[in-house]
């Protein structure tokens, strides 16, 4: 990567013109991806990334530029094109580099680039197989397994020079079943942040694909959701998603800091039930959204958002945090070098409460079950959000019945958190790619089973 | 290192390697982005980016690789993983190279200027002004961004193809907030294309008169509708079920279109266009992915679905020829299949005739969450969505936060009258969408 000396003079033309901060971030990533599709192996992507973000700050403006030159010529020409953007003087800062050692609390033992296709396959290959040999109504499966490799540097004019390796591995299988002329799928995409020692300590890859088909099979059965307004238990891992939405985005400070957040100048009141204790963590070891330091250099911490329903904390980066009067908090990232940086998620989940599964279930008269989630997106302005439920059974009596297809759930963010009343004990995580304006990241989702006491459910009859 | 010569470290690796077949994409972009806060420049942006993809046939199958860096080791290296790459791949389909000397469709464009970064603050100062000014309840939060971005794309294979295009564009987006003291609301409006067509104070009023419409907005009554979507959300629609036109899909039984080539899917009213020259691409050019000329078709023709969308490699398992479709999601994807420009062909009527027409049902002008409630393969969809309710033939109350499901492949058939209105919403890349306002029976609307 580029040397301390070339950061320091990159640096020093960076703050030429007056800027009171800036910042060098490089990167240098190899991301593959091995696909199959009718049962062979289609094709492998495999690229090279690399490239470089100088930012510099006056106050609250921010100029960024970047470049795929990353020699010092290059870097120097980027540093000068954002110095002239800014341009409110001279120089006023002087620079002196020190290289910070953070460590590394995500270990990786099986380097990914360092395997062969052909094991990367047999891997691919035995999740693939298990889906397709489920059930002989499954009619196509597709798979994936991706590994990426992202080398960042990051140099500021307040002298921090540090780096790290990001690895991380992800295995993809989606299914589809055909019952009676109805398609439907399923689908399951366990990832860490770590090599290919995930396939022995932490995901079986036929259970992958054992998962994936399972829900397309099911799902295929099953009839319309009917539409209403009702109870809803949401299941745990990937269910997490509806904090995330409802509420994780509108606690980033690139909402927060412009007013435009439903949690804006909330920080110490009650804005949840006092069930919800919601958490980010990006120091979870080898978790898909875990990072030994954010993009902006700060170390990455564990965050307590909310405690017991009252607002503790926001998710905050330098930039945004100067216009809050409030430091970083370890959540700027970017998808990549060529992305502006803002704050964002790592590893957000609603801690384990004391309810019992079977309570939480029993309690509902009429109702959705939705046992695995899928994606959503949300408005932080007005908090208004939308997410599919890829697995949902009818619950009726207390008990689970039929499954139902074709559902979401929408509402409002300080609404659903208000009503989120009863929280159990099987915490679990689930891993998704979050996209906003630095662009797309790995993130962990995460809850226990938990019961939304009255929200919209989108469906059908 | 520039392009050109990169190309020689790759012929040259390519020869050692023994590869005789073999191509390679270039794409790049600069861009500059201003944002306003207030009255004041909060960020600016100015990025350059871009790589190349080499692709080569090893006993007949397709390997990739790319790189962000033009060296003449990467050149190497790029050559090697690509031929590795291909040494593992299963699929028997036969792939294939566009030969040179095709014809290309000349394009009648005058090239366009981009906007000095000068100008560019300049605009979006002027837009965000108009946005406190359109309304009293425009909040702190409101923003305003300009945006230039120059693309070019090149493709140059071994069977002496040597293609090159180049293209501006401006983007103009207007976030207006408001509040009415209880709850705050907003909306967008986006133009791209050249400046001097803009009218900044015409796209302000658009985004402040969409968010001051949500506010106070009342949640529907759950039940089944006749539903006037606008422009917008028909475009939304098209774009998230587009991939059902794509014959690679088809084949491999991701799409229910299947063998229905020939057949009626739609309703009769109903012409699905694609077409890369439309007057309103943001980005219209004369080549797909490959190489293989771009032209005008209609997918589908008065309801009977006409063609699939094809590459090269999809056409010869059909016995067709390419529809010049080839495309790629970013230049390091592998060759998919996808519209320029699809747009559903105008009908007859007014948007107040739709609206008459439907008596007493709701207008939906936002729809939401388009990634996850939509899905692709069984054309099941269940979206957040925003708008007014109908009543007696006219717009009434604002509506939001409720849902309306349907299945896409059923819809093509429920549509009962199509406007005259289409608009190319948010055309940003080669790749854009658009449609009229339609009137479709019976929808399922899940609110209070």
């Amino acid at each position: 990567m580029i040397s301390k000396e070339i950061c320091q003079r990159v640096l020093t033309k960076a703050v030429s013109t007056g800027a009171d901060y800036a910042e060098i971030f490089a990167e240098h990533s190899m991301n593959h991806s091995i696909s199959m599709i009718e049962n062979k192996v289609e094709t492998i992507q495999d690229a090279v990334i690399a490239g470089a973000g100088i930012r510099v700050y006056k106050g609250l403006r921010s100029v960024m530029a970047t470049t795929i030159d990353t020699t010092e010529e290059g870097l120097l020409r980027c540093a000068g094109k954002a110095a002239e953007a800014l341009s409110q003087g001279r120089a006023e800062i002087s620079i002196c580099l020190k290289e910070r050692l953070y460590g590394d609390i995500h270990p990786v033992r099986i380097v990914p680039s360092s395997v062969s296709n052909a094991e990367k396959i047999a891997v691919l290959k035995e999740g693939y197989f298990a889906a397709r040999q489920y059930s002989d109504s499954i009619r196509q499966v597709t798979g994936s397994l991706l590994d990426v490799d992202h080398n960042i540097l990051i140099a500021t004019s307040e002298g921090l020079y540090a780096q790290d390796r990001q690895i991380r591995t992800r295995l993809s299988i989606s299914a589809v079943a055909e019952k009676n002329g109805e398609t439907q799928t399923g689908s399951c995409s366990p990832g860490r942040r770590m090599g290919m020692e995930m396939f022995e300590s932490e995901v079986d890859a036929k259970a992958v694909g054992i998962k994936a088909a399972e829900q397309a099979v099911t799902m295929a059965g099953a009839g319309y959701c009917p539409a209403g307004i009702m109870p809803v238990a949401i299941g745990n891992g990937f269910g997490g998603v509806i904090f995330h939405e409802a509420c994780g985005h509108s606690l980033e400070a690139s909402s927060v800091a412009y007013g435009c957040s439903q949690f804006a100048g909330k920080l110490g009141q009650q804005i949840a039930n006092p069930k919800v204790t919601a958490i980010d963590d990006g120091t979870i070891p080898n978790a898909w959204g875990s990072i030994n330091i954010d993009d902006e250099g700060t170390p990455a911490r564990k965050n307590v958002l909310i405690e017991k329903g009252i607002l503790k904390s926001y998710m905050i980066d330098k930039f945004n945090g100067r216009r809050m009067g409030m430091p970083s908090t370890g959540n700027a990232r970017r998808q990549s070098y060529s992305f502006t940086t803002t704050s964002r998620m790592t590893n957000t989940y609603i801690a384990e409460g004391t309810d019992r599964n079977e309570d939480i279930i029993s309690s509902i008269e009429y109702g959705l079950f939705a046992k695995q989630m899928g994606g959503g997106s949300v408005n932080p302005t007005t908090g208004e959000f939308n997410f599919a439920v890829n697995e949902g059974y009818l619950i009726r009596n207390g008990r689970i019945c039929e499954p139902v297809r074709g559902a979401s759930l929408v509402g409002k963010g300080s609404d659903v958190i208000m009503n989120i009343d009863m929280v159990g004990t099987d915490l679990e995580m689930g891993q998704g790619m979050c996209g906003s304006s630095s662009g797309s990241i790995p993130t962990n989702v995460g809850q226990p089973l938990i019961r939304v006491s009255s929200i919209t459910v989108g469906g059908r009859s | 290192m520039d392009f050109n010569s990169f190309k020689q470290y790759v012929i040259k690796a390519a020869q050692d390697l023994g590869i005789t077949e073999y191509e390679l994409y270039y794409q790049t972009s600069e861009s500059t982005d201003v944002d306003i806060f207030k009255h004041e420049v909060n960020e600016f942006s100015s990025s350059m980016d871009g790589g190349v993809c080499f692709r080569c046939l090893v006993n007949g199958r397709m390997g990739y690789a790319s790189t962000e860096e033009l060296s003449a080791e990467q050149a190497e290296s790029l050559v090697k993983r690509a031929y590795e790459n291909a040494s593992v791949l299963e699929n028997d389909d036969r792939e294939f190279l566009v030969e040179d000397g095709q014809e290309y469709e000349p394009l009648n464009i005058t090239p366009y200027e981009l906007p000095t970064t000068e100008s560019l603050i300049q605009t979006a100062l002027a837009g965000q002004e108009a946005l406190y000014a359109a309304d009293p309840a425009v909040i702190d939060g409101t923003s305003c961004s300009a945006g230039s971005v120059k693309r070019t794309i090149a493709i140059f294979n071994s069977k002496g193809l040597d293609l090159s295009y180049e293209n501006n564009i401006a983007i103009f987006a207007a976030e207006a907030v408001v509040s009415n003291g209880k709850e705050m609301s907003n909306d967008y409006s986006v133009k791209t294309g050249s400046f001097l067509e803009l009218d900044v104070k015409e796209q302000a009023a658009k985004a402040v008169s969409g968010a001051l419409a949500k506010l106070d907005a009342e949640v529907a009554p759950t039940d089944s509708y006749p539903v006037v979507f606008s422009p917008k959300a028909v475009a939304s629609l098209l774009g998230t079920y587009s991939g059902i036109f794509s014959a690679q899909n088809a084949q491999k039984g991701l799409s229910m279109l299947k063998g229905k080539e020939g057949e009626m899917i739609a309703a009769p009213i109903v012409t699905l266009v694609d077409d890369p020259f439309y007057p309103d691409s943001a980005m219209p050019i004369p080549f797909d992915a490959e190489g293989s000329p771009a032209h005008k078709k209609n997918v589908i023709e008065n309801g009977r679905l006409n063609t699939l969308l094809y590459n090269l490699k999809t056409a010869a398992i059909a016995g067709r020829q390419t529809t010049g479709n080839a495309s790629k999601i970013s230049y390091t994807s592998a060759v998919c299949i996808r519209p320029f420009t699809m747009y559903l062909a105008g009908g007859e009527f007014t948007e107040d005739e739709l609206l008459q027409k439907a008596g007493n049902g709701v207008y939906i002008n936002f729809l939401g969450g388009l990634h996850a409630g939509a899905n692709v393969i069984s054309g099941d969809f269940s979206l957040q969505s925003a708008g007014f309710l109908i009543e007696n033939g006219v717009k009434t109350k604002a509506v939001k936060s409720f849902t309306v499901a349907g299945n896409f492949y059923q819809l093509l058939n429920q549509i009962t009258a199509i406007g005259k209105d289409v608009e190319l919403p948010n055309a940003r890349g080669i790749t854009s969408f658009g449609a009229p306002s339609i009137l479709v029976e019976g929808l399922s609307i899940a609110g209070k």
